[in-house]
């Protein structure tokens, strides 16, 4: 696995995490709302095995739901294991996130 | 819902796939299917989330592969990778539904048969005679052999996705036509090879019948309860 995508994944899942936490969401729904935050370098069809992942492991749990707009679709909440696990998500992103910045700007 | 109603909603949506996505598609659903010890449910709900994915990306122009990545193969494996496997309970559900299934076809067709024989045509004696013991080998070779060929099917029918260029169909043909020769004969060999051994046994036809019927209604009812075909 590149670099990239080591780095990636744990970040991707975070960033599906909250945003599922704002509302339930579904699939494309959510492979949208990526691309509108500027993760246009994550292919649309990447969600789908972190997804799977995040339901095995009992963070998130997908229901059938008939939309208003649309056909039945499989909308994705929180669980709350899953609220615990995007709150340390987000302490760990905190911590790491200035010093990271820091480091590689040189330590100015 | 279960697996069933999603594998339905599936066959009506897909049908709104152009034709390069669908052959793609297809693919996909075959490659993933094929994998024996994967949860149903799970499967079948991912690849309808694919399937909704994909006819929205439609909608705007795109192929699987924009959506998916250009090796749609290593993409569907890093999905089976996560797929959780099949609970034991369902697993031991369907063997049992196929031993049930397997056991009333057979009992039916040698009761019927061999009453027909013997009543219109004077063969046989009206009943079957055969050794315990040789009689439970056969059955569980038979069901062993059955199972191996079941699983060398799905891995033959997984080895036929995502080919670059249209495999020629009379070699397909050839393929299947060996795998399904070797398993029949191996299945007739265990029953003219076996040697007689354990108590021998005397059923009248009309009984085998009886039991036969007893056996089709419980498959019935079974599949009826745990929606096992549809």
């Amino acid at each position: 696995m590149s670099q990239r995508s080591q780095l990636l994944k744990g970040i991707l899942e975070g960033c599906i995490l909250s945003i599922i936490r704002m509302k339930p969401t579904y699939g494309y729904e959510l492979s949208m709302k990526l691309q509108e935050f500027g993760l246009t370098d994550v292919s649309e069809g990447s969600i789908y095995p972190i997804l799977l992942r995040l339901q095995k492991e009992n963070l998130i749990i997908g229901e059938m739901v008939k939309s208003e707009s649309g056909p039945k679709r499989k909308y994705y909440q929180l669980t709350r294991e899953g609220e615990k696990a995007l709150d340390s998500f987000i302490y760990h992103w905190e911590s790491l996130k200035k010093p990271v910045d820091t480091i590689i700007r040189g330590g100015d | 819902m279960i697996a069933k109603d999603y594998i339905q909603l599936n066959n009506e949506r897909r049908k709104k796939l152009n034709k390069e996505n669908e052959s793609l598609y297809l693919d996909m659903v075959v490659y993933i299917r094929t994998n024996a010890n994967k949860s149903e449910q799970q499967t079948e709900e991912v690849l309808l989330e694919l399937l909704d994915h994909l006819l929205k990306a439609q909608a705007n122009g795109k192929t699987a592969k924009d959506v998916f990545g250009e090796d749609l193969k290593a993409y569907c494996d890093e999905l089976i990778q996560e797929i959780p496997a099949e609970k034991t309970s369902n697993h031991v559900r369907f063997i049992l539904f196929m031993i049930l299934n397997l056991f009333a076809i057979i009992t039916l067709f040698t009761g019927i048969g061999g009453y027909l024989l013997h009543l219109l045509f004077d063969i046989g004696s009206g009943s079957l005679t055969f050794p315990i013991g040789s009689g439970i080998s056969i059955v569980i070779l038979d069901l062993l052999l059955l199972t191996i060929w079941i699983i060398i099917l799905l891995k033959w029918i997984k080895s036929s996705t995502f080919k670059e260029k249209k495999p020629n169909k009379w070699i397909e043909f050839l393929q299947l036509w060996l795998i399904c020769t070797v398993y029949i004969g191996l299945s007739l060999a265990v029953l003219f090879l076996m040697p007689d051994f354990g108590t021998t046994v005397n059923l009248y036809y009309p009984v085998i019948i009886g039991l036969g019927l007893v056996l089709l209604v419980a498959t019935i009812l079974f599949n009826h309860k745990y929606r096992m075909t549809k």
